[in-house]
């Protein structure tokens, strides 16, 4: 008798431990911050912008979360909204890059700090070609580029013209690997280039808004034909990596001679060495790969939602902004004026003329869906 | 003790036995049974041009007559298959060997065996890509003896192979050892002194006594296979992809949660199928 009575209460008291909510809140003073970003970036913040910023802001620590990706951080945005709903803690404040017009009417809702608004002090130095919204600060670039082996490949032959780089590709068979579009933007943009290339080369054709069914079939078979005629003459035979750094494995692994990269990646990848001294970086010169800025939100329910705005105003001051240029390999979110004449002459490789931003929404899931029935399957492997 | 001082129904007593089941049971009510229906139901119960919903197989035809989504089933149940015939041996050897030697070598190989089941299989993933992948360590294995370099699995359908075999060796070696741990010394000794060969001892007496943690194993492991995610994802093909990354990626990328689930309630079909497998050898198991 005396064991049953143990057991029931044992039992009943581990089921009670178990089903008890779990108990969390936001920290007074500990900005929660979030990244679907790539481990780069993570690094930088992690050694460059966190020791610099508390030292300067004594009283504030920041608590750097990786929420995987971007849907990861839409996941945070959403439980954010029900807190905001329910005048709940939301447990974050601050998202290194996300677009805040996620989760659908989140800026009607008063989820996000109108930063225009807000006051911080460096607000005017930002670029304006890359202010999107009112509601995020620009505060990193990053391009798509053609990372080559110069071993393999004389600087003085790299491509400079999408033309230039199939015929490269087609004279050199399975030298060149690009990642699935939807795992990776390097390999996501260099499709997208493919399509522009297809399309007259003319960025304004694609928005947001434009997006039909007839209109991306009509613009986005040719690019399939294309990518199609590719695939044979492609690593293993028409063989597609799924991400970005498996891309720069393959480099590194000397598997292959040239592969799109993402500009920060390839460059911190040299510097790190994961990729040899020897390794060459190329922008094609008639219409560059597409790349964007990365522009950071803060949740206006945060707890910490002034220091928050600290930080924002923090992460666009010089320093920060050099660092970005010599440690991420970005390029910066204010305006060349408020960057070293020295840092723009020595990043003048990245530093680009235009960058051409390929439109979200459906158009990405058309590429996506497309890419993989068209693209993916039809490979001749006898080849 | 009788049984029913243990279950504790006699003589109106409080139902001990009933309560503390009560909470898995709930669990697995709220959280795998009421999904699979809620799941089926969206799938069937789709919304019409009116607004308002209607009972349509239209995902499910949209499926079955999708090459690509056929690929995709294909591919998953080839993977499944090919896996379970090279996990089977090879386990079954290992864990042969390691019920009947005994000494350090023994000692060695079973931790060798249960050691990935300690590597992450992100991280066994890159391993992979380095060890077998193009320019890697047994290309320049070879290399240095004048060999030439291997066909690399690496984006082709054996990749995942290779690397799900790998991660479900210990597992299988476990369920099939504890199996063996029922084959007393005594029969075989019994067997081997009426004059029977190695064979026929495996054959006659070892083999229908491991029957059931053969079937459990196999069961255990495809299931796993089949909703394997990481190894596919990185080390497979774009296309055909397998299941589990098909319907991530439907999820995610293509934001179309309603085909998502109708991937899964089919792949879901499939490993029912394997499910019932295991549950009826574990009621037999139950019975002997």
């Amino acid at each position: 008798m005396k064991r049953r009575a143990f057991m029931l209460s044992t039992g009943i008291a581990a089921a009670g431990l178990a089903l008890l909510p779990q108990i969390a809140s936001a920290e007074e003073g500990r900005i929660d911050w979030y990244t679907g970003s790539d481990q780069n970036v993570m690094d930088f913040w992690t050694n460059i912008i966190q020791p610099q910023f508390e030292a300067a802001n004594p009283g504030i620590t920041l608590n750097l979360v990786d929420a995987g990706d971007n849907a990861g951080i839409i996941a945070i945005a959403e439980r954010a909204t029900a807190a905001l709903a329910s005048g709940a803690d939301p447990q974050s404040d601050y998202f290194e890059n996300h677009d805040p017009r996620l989760p659908a009417g989140a800026i009607e809702n008063g989820l996000y700090v109108n930063i225009k608004e807000a006051g911080l002090s460096n607000y005017d130095k930002i670029n304006p070609l890359a202010i999107d919204t009112d509601y995020s600060v620009p505060y990193r670039g990053s391009q798509v580029l053609l990372a080559y082996d110069t071993t393999k490949l004389d600087p003085a032959d790299a491509p400079k013209t999408f033309a230039d780089l199939v015929a490269w590709i087609k004279a050199n068979p399975g030298e060149f690997i690009y990642n699935r579009p939807d795992k990776g933007g390097s390999g996501g943009n260099f499709v997208r280039r493919a399509i522009y290339e297809v399309n007259g080369n003319d960025p304004a054709a694609f928005t947001v808004d434009n997006f039909t069914d007839e209109s991306s079939e009509t613009m986005l078979e040719p690019a399939w034909a294309l990518l199609q005629d590719l695939a044979p003459s492609l690593f293993d035979g028409g063989s597609y990596t799924s991400g970005n750094t498996q891309s720069i494995q393959l480099l590194s692994q000397s598997a292959v001679t040239m592969i799109p990269a993402w500009s920060d990646q390839a460059l911190q990848a040299i510097s790190t060495g994961v990729l040899p001294e020897t390794t060459g970086l190329v922008q094609l010169s008639d219409l560059g790969l597409p790349g964007g800025f990365s522009r950071s939100v803060i949740l206006a329910n945060g707890t910490n939602r002034d220091a928050a705005l600290k930080l924002a105003d923090f992460i666009l001051t010089e320093d920060i902004q050099s660092a970005v240029l010599t440690e991420l390999g970005g390029f910066p979110g204010v305006s060349w004026d408020y960057v070293s004449p020295e840092l723009r002459e020595k990043f003048a490789d990245v530093i680009p003329a235009s960058i051409p931003v390929f439109p979200g929404g459906d158009w990405e899931v058309a590429i996506n869906d497309g890419w993989y029935r068209n693209v993916a399957p039809n490979v001749d492997r006898s080849q | 003790m009788p049984a029913s001082d243990i279950v504790g129904r006699a003589r109106g007593r409080v139902p001990t036995g009933l309560l503390l089941v009560a909470p898995p049971v709930a669990l697995v009510c709220w959280m795998i049974i009421w999904p699979i229906f809620s799941a089926i139901a969206r799938t069937l119960w789709l919304p019409d041009p009116e607004g308002g919903r209607q009972l349509s197989v239209a995902t499910y035809t949209f499926f079955f007559t999708d090459s690509y989504s056929l690929n995709n089933l294909a591919i998953t149940l080839w993977t499944t298959g090919v896996c379970a015939a090279f996990l089977l041996p090879i386990c079954l050897s290992i864990a042969l060997y390691l019920r009947f030697a005994d000494g350090k070598l023994a000692a060695y190989v079973q931790g060798l065996a249960i050691f990935p089941m300690f590597v992450p299989s992100i991280i066994l993933s890159y391993a992979l890509i380095r060890v077998l992948g193009p320019n890697g360590t047994v290309d320049l294995l070879l290399n240095s003896v004048g060999l030439p370099k291997i066909n690399t699995p690496y984006l082709t359908p054996w990749g995942p192979v290779i690397g799900l075999v790998w991660d479900n060796i210990p597992i299988t070696v476990l369920i099939l050892l504890s199996g063996l741990g029922a084959v007393s010394d005594q029969s075989i000794e019994a067997a081997r002194d009426v004059g029977a060969n190695r064979r026929s001892v495996f054959w006659h007496i070892i083999l229908p006594r491991i029957t059931n943690s053969i079937l459990v194993a196999i069961s255990f492991t495809v299931l796993g296979i089949f909703s394997a995610f990481t190894l596919p994802y990185v080390l497979g093909p774009a296309a055909p992809e397998m299941m589990g990354p098909f319907m991530q990626r439907t999820f995610r990328d293509l934001n179309d949660p309603t085909t998502a689930i109708t991937q899964a309630v089919i792949t879901f079909c499939f490993c029912i199928a394997f499910g019932i497998f295991y549950v009826r050898s574990v009621a037999k198991n139950r019975k002997a």
